[in-house]
């Protein structure tokens, strides 16, 4: 997959609104395979909408989003899976972690249907992470900042051509941020994917392509 | 795909308590079922067969004799007993009636003698016959062709005058007891005394013994020949008829009989409402196994909905993940089939179990029993159409959850 564009979209809940002012909404918006795009936003202006309607698991919108193309309306859920293991890697802001798997699990979970990673590169992740300690700790007994970084682990477990990282590093530190940042441009430049990441404020630390205001 | 950790993630919130709640109330349904379809399959036989006890839906019928009916036989003859063709019309038009058959009678005299064991005896008899279709005597050479050679006449006996002669005469006569075989083997000869005085000698030959006609039948293309030969324009009207009836406990058939004042030979109409009583009640808990069996596959689905409900985020989470429906729902596809195959053999087992129980009472009729295949068949049929539903039930559930908001 190498675009994905957007024309006239608007969350339905929007519907009504005069003049949206937004580089995404209710304009023609065309999203490249190798840029890193950063999506800025209020609370409460639709960014995880965004994330939910390219992921396909909303359909609450107007106007049309396409994939190279092809109207996702029209996506099977089959073509949807595919898109799921092969095209877009998603870190939903809620981090979506199982709390009864440990962490290990619950990437393993992602890594065992697409077969993307070997064991020890993920336990290279973990360690890079400073999470080596906690891999086989339930999910569910890790703090938000550790659930954040093991559901990014998770994500780079797949190939893709989009990164959709939504609000990736809402709670980690500085530091932490760093590494996220590294780990995604390295995962992004070794496929040669784009890197949509969402922001309200604690901005992945990532050379940006384009700055899209929500 | 074979994924432990999905099972280990899907299967909390399985209870316990609700699949073997259902699984016990389909054990129950299923073991009903079959036990009902396997004691219908044993005792089918008894049915089918003709010669059994219980006659299956053949009345014979006569007109009751009473004391004004013999004095009117004695002076003008037998015909005041005779069904005539109004009557015969209108038992045919009864709804219950499928077919009605004339019992034909000889109208010359007839005497049989016979050489056994060094005693020779001799009797006057008579001979009756009806359609062939109502002949329950199977596998026998039922044909006379007066054009042959030496002209053998195939003889039906009933089965009460064997065992009337063997229990009855030879016992207390110190006579040899006879088996249906060797009955057969006996060569006896028969005298035929023509209206015109004529006399011809023919052969006879007891070829087989019936639980239906309870008297001498021969074929009734010989009684035409016969009848035509030695007693030419007699017309005798029919004394007895045989009715195939569509349902044999029938009251309407009782009532006709009592109003017209006919009478059906036998116990046969008793014995034919227990076959019908028999095949009702083994209806009714067939039924009532399948009742119950349908309101535990209710309670698998129920069960299912509510695991599903309390596992939705789980299970939206998994697809997000990139799992397709079907990898999800999966798991549940399989806990179900593999209950239902448990429910299958336990409830074949618990059938085979009963079935000990039941078969020394019907071997004591000489029932060897059925096969079990055939409801073995049905059980797997039940339970795998019970698995059908409940796999297009978890299937549908789970592809619903595909969209969080459309």
């Amino acid at each position: 997959m190498n675009v994905i564009t957007l024309d006239n979209t608007l969350p339905r809940v929007f519907a009504g609104r005069e003049a949206i002012p937004s580089d995404v909404w209710q304009c023609p918006l065309s999203l490249h395979r190798g840029t890193v795009y950063l999506v800025t936003a209020e609370s409460g202006s639709g960014k995880s909408s965004l994330c939910a309607y390219l992921y396909g698991y909303r359909k609450d919108y107007s106007g049309t989003i396409a994939f190279d193309g092809r109207n996702i309306d029209s996506l099977s859920v089959g073509e949807w899976c595919e898109v799921r293991r092969r095209h877009i890697a998603y870190l939903p802001q809620e981090m979506r972690l199982f709390p009864e798997l440990t962490a290990w699990e619950n990437v393993q979970l992602k890594n065992r249907l697409t077969g993307y990673k070997t064991d020890s590169e993920l336990r290279g992740l973990f360690e890079r992470l400073g999470i080596a300690d906690r891999m086989n700790s339930l999910a569910g007994k890790l703090s938000i900042g550790q659930q954040q970084r093991v559901a990014l682990i998770r994500t780079v477990c797949q190939p893709c051509d989009f990164f959709l990282l939504d609000e990736p590093v809402s709670h980690l530190d500085e530091v932490n941020n760093g590494i996220v940042a590294q780990i995604i441009s390295d995962e992004a430049i070794k496929s040669g994917a784009a890197v949509i990441a969402t922001s309200v404020g604690n901005n992945l630390n990532i050379k940006v392509g384009e700055v899209l205001k929500l | 795909m074979n994924n432990p950790l999905l099972w280990k993630l899907l299967r909390r919130h399985v209870s316990k308590v609700q699949t073997v709640g259902f699984a016990i109330a389909n054990i129950v349904g299923l073991t009903i079922v079959l036990l009902g379809l396997q004691f219908y399959v044993d005792v089918l036989p008894v049915f089918a067969d003709e010669e059994s006890f219980i006659r299956k839906d053949y009345l014979v019928v006569t007109k009751t004799i009473g004391n004004g009916a013999m004095v009117g036989s004695l002076i003008g003859g037998t015909d005041i007993n005779a069904f005539s063709d109004s009557d015969i019309a209108d038992i045919e038009e009864q709804p219950w009636v499928r077919k009605v058959g004339r019992f034909t009678t000889t109208n010359y005299r007839v005497s049989a003698s016979l050489n056994a064991y060094g005693r020779s005896m001799r009797t006057q008899m008579f001979f009756e016959s009806v359609p062939d279709e109502f002949i329950d005597t199977k596998n026998i050479n039922w044909t006379f062709d007066p054009n042959s050679k030496n002209p053998e006449i195939p003889i039906l006996l009933s089965k009460d005058y064997l065992a009337l002669y063997n229990f009855g005469f030879a016992t207390s006569q110190g006579m040899p007891q006879l088996s249906e075989s060797m009955v057969g083997k006996v060569p006896f000869s028969l005298v035929i005394q023509g209206d015109d005085g004529r006399v011809v000698r023919v052969g006879g030959k007891i070829v087989g013994f019936s639980n239906r006609l309870n008297t001498i039948i021969v074929p009734e293309s010989f009684m035409k020949w016969s009848n035509e030969m030695f007693a030419p324009g007699v017309v005798t009207k029919p004394s007895r008829l045989i009715l195939e009836v569509s349902k044999p406990g029938d009251v309407a058939i009782e009532k006709y009989m009592k109003k017209h004042d006919y009478e059906i030979a036998g116990d046969k109409m008793n014995s034919s409402k227990a076959n019908y009583m028999l095949t009702i009640v083994m209806g009714i808990v067939i039924a009532v196994g399948l009742v119950i069996s349908a309101l535990s596959f209710f309670i698998l689905i129920l069960s299912i909905y509510l695991l599903l409900q309390k596992n939705t985020k789980k299970l939206q989470d998994l697809l997000l993940l990139g799992y397709s429906p079907s990898e999800v729902a999966s798991q549940y596809v399989k806990m179900v089939v593999w209950v239902n195959m448990a429910v299958y053999v336990f409830g074949i087992a618990l059938m085979l179990y009963a079935r000990s129980l039941y078969m020394p009472q019907l071997e004591a009729f000489a029932i060897c029993g059925g096969s079990l295949w055939q409801a073995a068949l049905s059980g797997f049929i039940l339970i795998a159409l019970i698995t059908m539903g409940n796999i297009i039930a978890i299937k549908r559930k789970v592809a619903a959850l595909w969209y969080l908001e459309k």
